[in-house]
């Protein structure tokens, strides 16, 4: 059996390699090291600190020693069944695992993958898997073509086309698919499809990104079962880094986030400098939110402190009239009197703003009354119409 | 005698004449509005008055067994938008109010807020904890057996990878908490995994962790050993109480500094493999691609980040003057260690100052800092307005990039991990707005 000290010393061992000054530099000769600057840290496989417990503390905090290494015996051992209740996830087949893990036995038809489609997924994922209204697509053409698009970058030109990011021209494995279908979908009843039923919409969503399994194209009338699956070689398989597959994955995982460079990080320790003075590139200047930014909050901003306003209730129409329209609209412009025929041709939404904000006329801004615009609108459906709806 | 007696009258006289001058300004007093100047003597109208609340009972204790905030303050909430919504709010985000925050806590009910297929509502009587693959023993807990482990408290933010994410080509949020709310912060309460694995035994070709929920999304990542055998939690506490719903209720993955979504909400399974899983939002989100064409995926700690959160466009200085003294704050924070240091520019990032660290400093966790500043005219230096833009170093020694550094290398389709320095523009009125200072 493994032991947990034997791991923790492997760590240990590995981080003693990576220890590494902590050191300040300012370009400008400022010398101003942050204060109580550690000498030495130990680097994680995230490229950050580790803390291990010394003197019976991590970093600020203090530990309870004997709770380190005590073998606490709760629960119990799930039966098989349980086990495979739950144990739904898929992986892809790989050199160390040439079977992947929970690929099961089954089939499914382009065909009746798009029958289920129709039915279950289109309202959200639109026509082919289009997506839009904030649902994503999942197909936006050939995979092949737009994996190429990955290298796009609006770097200057807001208008140019950026990267295509959709299922078959992204994604590294085709088990993600199944697996989400199967387990997440459709959203708001998942976990309700069979087997077939996910490899018949997976071959579906195949054939909408034009995808080729083993040199055959995924036609209409293609039949995805597990065997293909497995064969099933993803465009943009190889997009992606660090490596994470194979025995050695995590050394590799360590070496990458080891180095700031690789994410657009800067470190002190590895080149970067803590400039103070004259530190920008010449060419920066302000850039600022264009065409008002996004600001549709909800709800929208805002800082006051008062008390909320009461839950909104139908308004009282007859009363509302009495008590704050007919003093003046009991004459001219009566509910539902012939007047109002030379308001209304400008367009019910003039009028309604025109009683908002008031007019020159003589219409104070809604009247003087204190309603929301939407109890306002209805006070003026019922002046003009002369009934209550 | 004469003397005396007069003294007497006299001093009878004055006592009549401040009666009297009491009984005069009372009657002006009630004449007058309560909105007049407190200068012109009347005094102010919040001091003069009674109070709605100061002379008949307040509430019996009996009222509000679980406590809710002043009714006035019903504008500091959390809020979304359309941008970020899949759908009907079920695949959304709700963010957090941090120019309101205070101190290095979020309170549980601001807590920014993050499903894939809405907030689930566990039964804690139904909680179970599965641990299997590659252990010697798999194990089920229920939520009692998990709450029996000895357990450890730990103060974290979690960050959304994406905070922030929506501005690489340039700022969107004249707001700070859209541009950098996608975050909060509590005191964690719950258990080490390696706790648990001292009994299970990890078997030595165990690379991998698979953490998933049990909500209706499934919600999956894959998370290295190596971090479930150094902090990672498993917590049902959250600054003193049961998670909220929106935070996982009753238990939630806490992988400290990593990505949101790798803290796996309504946790149900954590499985142990030597490959990894390539979960949704491993591969089609929370991957960041270069302009080589390549995209890091795995990219698990939020680096070093800081924000200036005072002034800001929600409360900015619009009612400050030259020459009043005033505290500029901020929040700095990394997911890769401890804050050492933060920098304050009053020019966009040309020219650094030292702030100051302030309160509880603590690793992988919000760290507050300030500085003193004296109102300068018109908020103008050197005849410019003013730019604050803060910059922060942790004991990893990551410093935080400027703009044209960080999209020199990221370019500007990443989407997620952007921890270059925000900058904050105060204009002549004192209004505050969200820019940034970049080539492109
Ligand atoms: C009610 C709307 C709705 C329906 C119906 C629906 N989905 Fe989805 N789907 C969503 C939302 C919302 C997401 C994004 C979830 C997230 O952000 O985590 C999504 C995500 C997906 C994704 C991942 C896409 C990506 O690029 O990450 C796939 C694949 C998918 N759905 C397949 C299906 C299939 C197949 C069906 C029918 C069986 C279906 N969906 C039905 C709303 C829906
Ligand atoms: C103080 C008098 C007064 C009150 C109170 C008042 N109105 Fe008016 N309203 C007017 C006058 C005068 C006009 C004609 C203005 C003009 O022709 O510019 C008018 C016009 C309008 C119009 C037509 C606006 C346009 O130009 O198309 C609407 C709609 C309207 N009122 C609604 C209401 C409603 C609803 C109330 C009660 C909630 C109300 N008003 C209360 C005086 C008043």
């Amino acid at each position: 059996m493994f032991k947990l000290e034997a791991y923790s010393k492997l760590l240990v061992s590995t981080s003693v390699a990576a220890v590494v000054a902590f050191s300040v530099v300012g370009c400008m000769g400022d010398s101003t090291a942050p204060s109580g600057s550690d000498t030495s840290v130990s680097l994680d496989i995230d490229g950050g600190v580790s803390y291990p417990v010394v003197n019976n503390k991590t970093s600020d905090y203090y530990v309870n020693p004997q709770a380190i290494g005590a073998k606490i015996n709760n629960g119990r051992v799930p039966n098989a069944a349980e086990l495979a209740k739950w144990d739904t996830d898929l992986q892809p087949a790989t050199e160390l695992s040439p079977e992947g893990h929970g690929i099961p036995e089954g089939s499914g038809s382009v065909e009746d993958g798009e029958e289920l489609y129709e039915a279950q997924c289109v309202m959200c994922h639109g026509d082919f898997g289009s997506g839009g209204g904030g649902y994503p697509a999942l197909s936006k053409g050939n995979a092949y073509d737009l994996q190429k698009t990955l290298t796009n970058n609006r770097w200057k030109d807001p208008e140019a086309d950026g990267p295509t990011r959709e299922f078959g021209s992204y994604w590294p494995q085709a088990t993600t698919m199944w697996w989400y279908i199967r387990d997440g979908m459709p959203h708001p009843f998942s976990d309700s499809l069979s087997v077939d039923e996910t490899y018949a919409l997976t071959a579906y969503i195949l054939n909408i990104n034009e995808m080729f399994v083993d040199g055959v194209e995924v036609d209409d009338e293609y039949v995805l079962d597990r065997a293909k699956f497995l064969k099933i070689v993803m465009p943009n398989v190889d997009g992606f880094e660090p490596v994470i597959s194979g025995a050695n994955a995590l050394p590799v995982v360590k070496a990458y986030f080891g180095k700031a460079s690789n994410f657009g990080g800067r470190n002190l320790n590895q080149g970067a400098t803590r400039c103070m003075s004259d530190c920008q590139e010449p060419t920066a200047k302000i850039k600022r939110i264009q065409n008002g930014g996004i600001k549709d909050f909800i709800p929208a901003m805002n800082m006051t402190r008062d008390l909320p306003k009461k839950e909104a209730v139908a308004i009282d129409v007859k009363k509302t009239y009495t008590e704050s329209c007919a003093m003046c609209h009991s004459a001219f412009l009566s509910p539902g009197s012939g007047d109002w025929a030379g308001y209304t041709p400008k367009g019910m939404d003039k009028v309604y703003a025109n009683g908002i904000n008031g007019t020159e006329g003589g219409m104070p801004a809604k009247g003087g009354a204190d309603l929301s615009d939407a109890d306002f609108k209805t006070m003026v459906d019922y002046l003009i119409s002369g009934k209550i709806k | 005698m004469d003397n005396k007696k007069s003294q007497d009258l006299n001093t009878i006289d004055r006592r009549d004449f401040f009666r009297k001058a009491a009984a005069v300004s009372a009657t002006a007093l009630a004449g007058t509005s309560l909105l007049a100047n407190e200068s012109a003597g009347e005094g102010d109208p919040a001091i003069m008055h009674h109070t709605k609340w100061g002379q008949k009972w307040g509430d019996p204790v009996t009222k509000n067994q679980y406590g809710i905030p002043s009714a006035y303050e019903h504008n500091v909430i959390r809020r979304s938008t359309k941008l970020l919504a899949s759908g009907n709010f079920r695949a959304s985000i709700a963010v957090t109010p941090i120019h309101e925050s205070q101190g290095i806590i979020t309170p549980n009910g601001l807590f920014f807020s993050r499903s894939h297929g809405g907030t689930a509502h566990v039964d804690p009587n139904e909680y179970r904890l599965m641990i299997h693959g590659l252990v010697e023993k798999p194990i089920v807990l229920t939520l009692a057996e998990l709450k029996r482990y000895p357990s450890v408290t730990r103060t974290h933010f979690i960050e959304c990878p994406a905070n922030g994410g929506q501005e690489w080509r340039g700022p969107q949020f004249n707001s700070v908490q859209f541009a950098k709310g996608f975050m909060a912060s509590a005191e964690w309460t719950g258990v080490y995994i390696k706790t648990i694995l001292e009994d299970l035994g990890l078997k030595p070709t165990a690379q991998w962790m698979l953490a998933e929920g049990s909500d209706n999304s499934k919600m999956g990542r894959t998370i290295p050993v190596d971090k479930v055998l150094d902090d990672a939690m498993i917590v049902w506490g959250q600054n003193g109480e049961a998670l909220r719903p929106e935070q996982g209720y009753p238990v939630r993955l806490l992988v400290p500094g990593w990505e949101g979504n790798l803290c796996v909400k309504w946790l149900r399974r954590l499985e142990f493999s030597q490959e990894p899983w390539y979960c949704k939002e491993e591969t089609s989100k929370y991957t960041d691609l270069k302009p080589t064409g390549k995209a890091i995926q795995h990219f698990y700690a939020n680096e070093v980040n800081s924000t200036v959160t005072s002034p800001s466009p929600e409360l900015p200085w619009t009612d400050l003057k030259e020459g009043d003294v005033v505290e500029i704050e901020g929040l700095a924070w990394s997911g890769m260690g401890t804050i050492k240091a933060v920098d304050l520019s009053f020019d966009g990032g040309k020219n650094y100052v030292n702030a100051n660290l302030k309160g509880l400093v603590l690793s992988k966790s919000w760290t507050r800092w300030s500085y003193m500043f004296t109102i300068p005219k018109n908020f103008q230096l050197n005849g410019k307005q003013l730019l604050l833009t803060s910059r922060a170093i942790d004991d990893a020694g990551y410093i935080q990039p400027t703009i044209d550094q960080e999209i020199g290398i990221m370019g500007v389709e990443a989407v997620y991990h952007r921890n270059a320095v925000e900058t904050w523009e105060v204009t002549e009125e004192g209004k505050v707005n969200h820019v940034q200072i970049r080539s492109v």
